[in-house]
C-alpha cells in the first residue's frame, strides 16, 4: 500500500532542517503595545548565551515588502509581542530560559487598537514618514496618506455614483466587520540560517515568497542578491502565514553575531503574534431600480494592517477591487484603506482581502433583495457579469461562468423549491497581476528534473507540475522529480500566492517542455501576465483571469440559544480545466473548512492590544465533524484554460451562511456568527432596528 | 525533569507522600501536556500513574459503580455495565473532546484538574458520586462539591491521590445535556446534568461558572410537580437567576445565563418525558 509520506512522518519540513554546529534562538517580546525601550538588562542570562540587542542591528535598514517600516529588532515596540531582542544558545530549552531572563524596560506611548480610531487625525501615529519599499511586491502605486496611520488608499471611480443613487428607487446600506484570524498551520514558522566562509547568507525556511525574501535579506545585509540563498522545504501548511520576511532577518542577524548557524522555531502562542488576517470594517451602500437593476454602489473598506504594513496595502487594494462583486453596476465608487494599529501585523491570508469585502457585499445583496421583495437568486441572476460586460475597473469580462455556478449552488440546496433557511453567495476574486513565472526542465537519468520556485505547502503543487510535464513529454509523472526550491538553482518567480501557480507555471512549463523536446537536454519557459490598476481611479486590468465560485447554505437555528445547525454548505468552483483532481478537491475542502471557521468560530481576541486567546483551546478551529456538512463541485469547460482554485471556496461560506440566516429574518453584520450574536440578531428581529449600533460593536 | 513510574498503588502513594508538592501527578497527560507546552508550568518531577494497574478498574459492587482513577474516558463510555446502569454517565464521558483525547484522558485527571469547562464533574455531581482520596493519613470520601473548590483548585492534599470515584445506584431518570457554542469538539459552554429518583431531584449546571452549580433547595421545592410545564420553566428561571456565570471566549456571562434557563428547562422536559 502506498502511504502518503506526510502520514509516515517522512517529509522533512523546515522544523526538521538542521545545520551542523547550529545554535538555537528564542525571542524576547514586548509586553507593551506601544512604547520606547529604555533599557535591556541581560545580567540574568546564563554565560555562553548570545543576546542580540538593538545596537547589534543598528546598521541594518528598515525592511518591509511594501513599505519599509520594520526594524529587525524594535527599539520602539508597536504591538504587544513585537520582538525587542533575541538570544542564541546551545539548546532550545537554554534559549527559552535565556529569553525569559532578559528584562526589558519600556516607556509606554499612547496606543490605538481600532482601525477607525487609528484613521482619525488626532490618533497616535505609529510611523512618522513612510517610505515605499524597493521590493518588487510594492509594484502597484502605494499611496500613504502623510501624517496619518493610513499606509495606503486605493480608489475605484466608475461612473457617477451620486447620480446613480439619485436615480435609484431603492437604496440599502450596512456596515460589516470581520475580526483578526490566525492561519493555524500545523508547522509553525521555522528557519535555520548561516553565513558561509565566503560571506554568503544561506537560509532554509518555510516561505511562499523565496525571491521576495532573497531581495529583502540582500538589501538588509548589504549583499548582492546572488549572495543570498533561500531553500524552501515543504511547509506543514501556510495559508499565507509564511509570506515575505518574518523571523528570517532576526535569525540571520544572530548568525552574523555568533558566527554560527542559528535555528529558530516559533511556539504556537507566538504564531498569534507573528501574522494574522486583517480585521476589516466595510461599509456598503447599494442602489437599484424598482425592477432590480443595480445602478449604484459605494463601498468604503478599512483594513487593519496592525503595527507593520507587510502586504496590507495589497490586501486593502484587493479588498477594494473585489468590492464591486461580479455584477454590472454602471456607477461604482470604492475607497479602500490600509491602516496601522498597535496590534500584531496582519498580512496575506487565504482569500487575501476578498473574503472581507465579499462578506459585506453579498450580505448587502440580500438586504437589497428583501427591500425590493425579489428573491436573492433572481436579483443575482439579473445583474451578474457575462462575457463582454465591463467590470468596475473598466476591463471587459471574458471566460465568465457565474450563471452556471449560481444555478449549481442553488440546486444543491434546493433553493428554488423552498428558500427558507437557505442563502447564496457569488464570488469573483482576482489573481496576482502583473506577475511573472519561469521554469526550467532538464533530463536526468531516464527522467526529468523540474527547477521551479513554486513552493509546496500541502497544496500538491509538485504533483500538479509533474502531471503537467508528464502529459507534455509523454512519460510517467513518477519519472519527474521536483526538488525543493533553491534560489541558487531555480529561475525567478513572483511567488506562490493568490492561487496563481498552477495557472502561471502551466504556461511557462508548456514552453519549457517544448524547448526541451527541441534541445534534447533542457528547456526554459517564462510567462508574464501584464496589467495593474491605477490606484487613484481603479481603472485598468485588475486580473488577467478571475477565480469564480458560488456558494449555498442550508441551515436551521435553535432560536432559544442561537446555535446554528448546518444541513449543507455547497460550493461550485470554476476550474476551467482540472489538472490534479484529488488535489483540486482537497483545495476546495480546505478552503471551505477555513471558511466555516471564519463564519462561525474564529476570532483572535484582544484586550488593550494583548491577544487573549493565543492557544488552540481558546482559539477554536473547525474539526472533521464540523466539515461533514460541506460539499463542493468543480466546474470545467471544454477548451478552457486552467484556473487557480486554492482560495476560491473560502469566501462563499460565511456569506452563504449569513444569507441563510437572513432568510429567517436573522441579520448578522459581524463575523464570526457565534450563537450569542445570532441570538442578539433574533432579539433585534423581534424589535426591529436597522442595524446594531457600530460604536457598541467595537468593544 | 524526573519521571517516577511506580508499578503499584502502594509505591505511588509512598512517592507522593515523600515528595508532596515537588512531584506532579501525571495521569493521561492531556491537561498537563498543554500547560507544559505553553510554559505555564515546569514541574521538576512527574509521578506517572500509567503503570498502576489497580487504578484502571471499572466495576459494579453492591449496586455501586466504582471507577478507578486511571480508567479512561473511552473505557467508561464503552463499558457495558456503565452503559446499562448509568447511561447518562456513559453519555457525558462520551461527549468529551475527541476520541483521541478520550482514549487517554482519565477519570481522576478530569476531576483533579478542576477545569471549569468540563463535562464529567456536573454529571457525577448530579448522580451523587463521591471521590475517594488516599494519603498517608488514610482514606477519605468527598462529594464532587467538596472536591472542586474553584478554578483549577480541589481539596486534594499534596500527599494524597484520587484513587476512585464511587457512584451510587442510578436514579430512575437522568439526563445530560452539553451545549457547545463553537466547533463540535469544543469544550462546553454550558452543561446540565439532571437526575430524578428516590433521592429526589438534582440539577447541576456545569461549565458556566468556576465550579459546578447546584441548588438543592430550589430542586427540593420543585421536585413534586415536574410534570407541569410551568413548574419546569420556573425552576429553570430560578436556576438562571441564581447561577454566577463567567464570560470567556465561549460566551459572555449574560449569554450563559440565558442558555442556562433554556438548557435546564430542556433537561427537565427530558426527565419528565
Ligand atoms: C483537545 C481537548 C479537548 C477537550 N475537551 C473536553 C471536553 O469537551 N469536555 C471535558 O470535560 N474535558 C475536555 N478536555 C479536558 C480533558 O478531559 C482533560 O484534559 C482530561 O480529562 C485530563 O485527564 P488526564 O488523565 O489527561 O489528566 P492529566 O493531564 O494527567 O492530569 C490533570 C491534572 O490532574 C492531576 N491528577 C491526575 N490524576 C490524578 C490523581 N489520580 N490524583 C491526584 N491528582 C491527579 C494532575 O496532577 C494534573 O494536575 C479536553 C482536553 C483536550 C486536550
Amino acid at each position: 500500500m502506498r502511504v502518503d509520506p506526510r502520514a509516515r512522518g517522512a517529509v522533512r519540513y523546515s522544523v526538521d532542517a538542521d545545520m551542523p554546529g547550529q545554535l538555537h534562538a528564542a525571542l524576547v517580546r514586548s509586553t507593551v503595545a506601544h512604547g520606547v525601550v529604555r533599557g535591556i538588562d541581560v545580567s540574568g542570562v546564563a554565560p555562553g548565551v548570545t543576546v542580540l540587542l538593538p545596537e547589534d542591528v543598528a546598521d541594518l535598514p528598515l525592511y518591509g515588502c511594501q513599505i519599509a517600516d520594520q526594524a529587525v529588532l524594535a527599539e520602539r515596540p508597536r504591538h504587544a509581542g513585537d520582538v525587542v531582542a533575541a538570544v542564541a544558545a546551545p539548546t532550545p530549552a537554554a534559549a527559552r530560559a535565556a529569553a525569559r531572563a532578559v528584562v526589558v524596560e519600556v516607556d509606554e506611548l499612547p496606543a490605538v487598537f481600532d482601525a477607525l480610531d487609528a484613521a482619525r487625525e488626532e490618533a497616535p501615529l505609529l510611523h512618522e514618514g513612510l517610505s515605499v519599499s524597493d521590493n518588487d511586491a510594492a509594484y502597484f502605486g502605494i499611496r500613504p496618506v502623510a501624517g496619518t496611520n493610513i499606509c495606503h488608499r486605493f480608489r475605484i471611480r466608475h461612473g457617477d455614483v451620486e447620480a446613480g443613487f439619485a436615480a435609484a428607487d431603492v437604496v440599502v446600506e450596512g456596515t460589516f466587520r470581520t475580526p483578526a484570524a490566525a492561519h493555524v498551520p500545523m508547522e509553525p514558522h521555522a528557519t535555520v540560517a548561516r553565513f558561509t566562509e565566503d560571506g554568503r547568507l544561506e537560509v532554509v525556511t518555510g516561505t511562499q515568497t523565496p525571491f521576495n525574501m532573497r531581495m529583502e535579506l540582500a538589501a538588509m545585509f548589504g549583499l548582492d542578491e546572488e549572495d543570498v540563498r533561500i531553500v524552501v522545504p515543504p511547509m506543514g501548511g501556510s495559508f499565507g502565514a509564511k509570506t515575505f520576511t518574518r523571523q528570517e532577518g532576526i535569525v540571520a542577524a544572530l548568525a552574523r553575531k555568533t558566527g554560527r548557524p542559528v535555528k529558530l522555531v516559533l511556539g504556537r502562542s507566538e504564531e498569534f503574534l507573528t501574522l494574522n488576517r486583517h480585521p476589516s470594517i466595510v461599509h456598503v451602500r447599494l442602489g437599484a431600480t424598482r425592477t432590480g437593476d443595480l445602478v449604484a454602489k459605494a463601498v468604503t473598506c478599512w483594513a487593519d494592517t496592525g503595527a507593520y504594513a507587510d502586504c496590507g496595502p495589497g490586501v486593502a487594494q484587493k479588498m477594494g477591487f473585489a468590492a464591486p462583486g461580479p455584477y454590472r453596476i454602471p456607477n461604482c465608487w470604492v475607497d479602500a484603506h490600509a491602516v496601522y494599529t498597535n496590534t500584531p501585523p496582519n498580512g496575506a491570508f487565504r482569500g487575501y482581502g476578498a473574503m472581507q469585502s465579499i462578506w459585506a457585499s453579498e450580505r448587502t445583496m440580500d438586504l437589497l433583495a428583501a427591500r425590493l421583495g425579489t428573491g436573492p437568486l433572481e436579483l443575482r441572476r439579473r445583474n451578474l457579469l457575462r462575457d463582454g460586460d465591463a467590470y468596475a475597473t473598466g476591463e471587459a469580462m471574458h471566460g465568465t461562468c457565474f450563471e452556471e455556478l449560481l444555478d449549481r449552488a442553488a440546486a444543491a440546496v434546493g433553493y428554488e423549491h423552498d428558500p427558507a433557511g437557505k442563502g447564496l453567495c457569488l464570488v469573483m476574486k482576482g489573481m496576482q497581476t502583473p506577475s511573472r513565472a519561469s521554469i526550467a526542465i532538464e533530463r536526468e537519468g531516464d527522467g526529468y528534473v523540474i527547477r521551479c520556485a513554486t513552493t509546496e505547502m500541502g497544496q500538491g503543487a509538485r504533483r500538479s507540475l509533474a502531471l503537467l510535464a508528464a502529459e507534455r513529454l509523454g512519460c510517467r509523472p513518477e519519472q519527474i522529480r521536483v526538488p525543493d526550491p533553491d534560489t541558487d538553482r531555480v529561475p525567478y518567480d513572483t511567488r506562490t500566492t493568490s492561487s496563481r501557480s498552477t495557472f502561471m507555471m502551466a504556461g511557462a512549463l508548456a514552453e519549457a517542455c517544448e524547448a526541451l523536446l527541441e534541445d534534447g537536454r533542457r528547456g526554459h519557459g517564462t510567462i508574464v501576465n501584464d496589467g495593474g490598476l491605477d490606484p487613484d481611479t481603479g481603472q485598468g486590468v485588475a486580473s488577467t483571469h478571475w477565480h469564480q465560485a458560488a456558494g449555498a447554505a442550508h441551515l436551521e437555528v435553535d432560536e432559544e440559544t442561537g446555535r446554528v445547525r448546518l444541513h449543507r454548505v455547497h460550493c461550485a468552483v470554476y476550474a476551467g480545466r482540472v489538472v490534479n483532481a484529488p488535489g483540486a478537491a482537497l483545495q476546495n475542502e480546505g478552503s471551505m473548512t477555513m471558511g466555516l471557521g471564519t463564519a462561525l468560530f474564529e476570532s483572535v481576541d484582544f484586550n488593550e492590544g494583548q491577544v487573549t486567546n493565543a492557544n488552540l483551546s481558546d482559539y477554536n478551529v473547525p474539526t472533521a465533524r464540523d466539515a461533514a456538512a460541506l460539499t463542493h463541485e468543480l466546474v470545467e469547460r471544454e477548451g478552457a484554460p486552467i484556473h487557480g482554485l486554492g482560495e476560491t471556496a473560502l469566501p462563499p461560506v460565511p456569506a452563504a451562511i449569513g444569507n441563510a440566516l437572513a432568510s429567517l429574518g436573522i441579520e448578522l453584520y459581524d463575523l464570526p456568527m457565534t450563537p450569542e450574536r445570532v441570538l442578539e440578531a433574533i432579539d433585534r428581529r423581534a424589535a426591529p432596528s436597522p442595524e446594531p449600533d457600530l460604536e457598541a460593536r467595537r468593544r | 525533569m524526573r519521571w517516577h513510574a511506580p508499578a503499584d498503588l502502594e509505591e505511588a502513594l509512598l512517592l507522593r507522600g515523600v515528595h508532596g508538592e515537588d512531584v506532579t501527578v501525571h495521569a493521561g497527560g492531556t491537561f498537563l501536556g498543554i500547560l507544559m507546552n505553553q510554559g505555564l508550568i515546569a514541574p521538576p518531577a512527574l509521578l506517572s500513574l500509567g503503570r498502576v494497574a489497580e487504578l484502571r478498574g471499572i466495576e459494579v459492587a453492591r449496586g455501586e459503580l466504582r471507577l478507578g482513577a486511571m480508567a479512561t474516558h473511552l473505557a467508561v463510555e464503552r463499558h457495558p455495565e456503565v452503559r446499562e446502569g448509568w447511561p447518562m454517565l456513559a453519555r457525558a464521558f462520551g461527549l468529551v473532546a475527541s476520541r483521541r483525547v478520550r482514549a487517554v484522558a482519565t477519570v481522576g485527571g478530569v476531576l483533579a484538574d478542576a477545569d471549569y469547562a468540563s463535562d464529567p464533574p456536573a454529571a457525577l455531581s448530579a448522580l451523587g458520586a463521591r471521590a475517594i482520596l488516599r494519603g498517608p493519613g488514610g482514606e477519605r470520601s468527598v462529594s464532587i462539591e467538596e472536591l472542586i473548590l474553584g478554578y483549577y483548585t480541589t481539596c486534594i492534599r499534596p500527599d494524597e491521590l484520587l484513587v476512585e470515584v464511587r457512584v451510587p445506584p442510578a436514579p430512575e431518570r437522568a439526563v445530560y445535556r452539553k451545549f457547545v457554542s463553537r466547533s463540535s469538539e469544543d469544550r462546553p459552554c454550558v452543561t446540565v446534568a439532571a437526575a430524578h429518583g428516590a433521592a429526589g431531584l438534582a440539577v447541576v449546571v456545569g461549565a458556566l461558572a468556576e465550579r459546578p452549580q447546584r441548588f438543592d433547595d430550589l430542586c427540593a421545592a420543585a421536585a413534586g410537580d415536574l410534570a407541569a410545564a410551568g413548574a419546569r420553566e420556573q425552576l429553570a428561571q430560578d436556576y438562571a437567576a441564581r447561577v454566577e456565570p463567567i464570560g470567556d471566549a465561549r460566551g459572555s456571562a449574560a449569554y450563559r445565563r440565558r442558555v442556562c434557563a433554556v438548557e435546564v428547562r430542556r433537561a427537565l422536559e427530558a426527565l419528565a418525558a
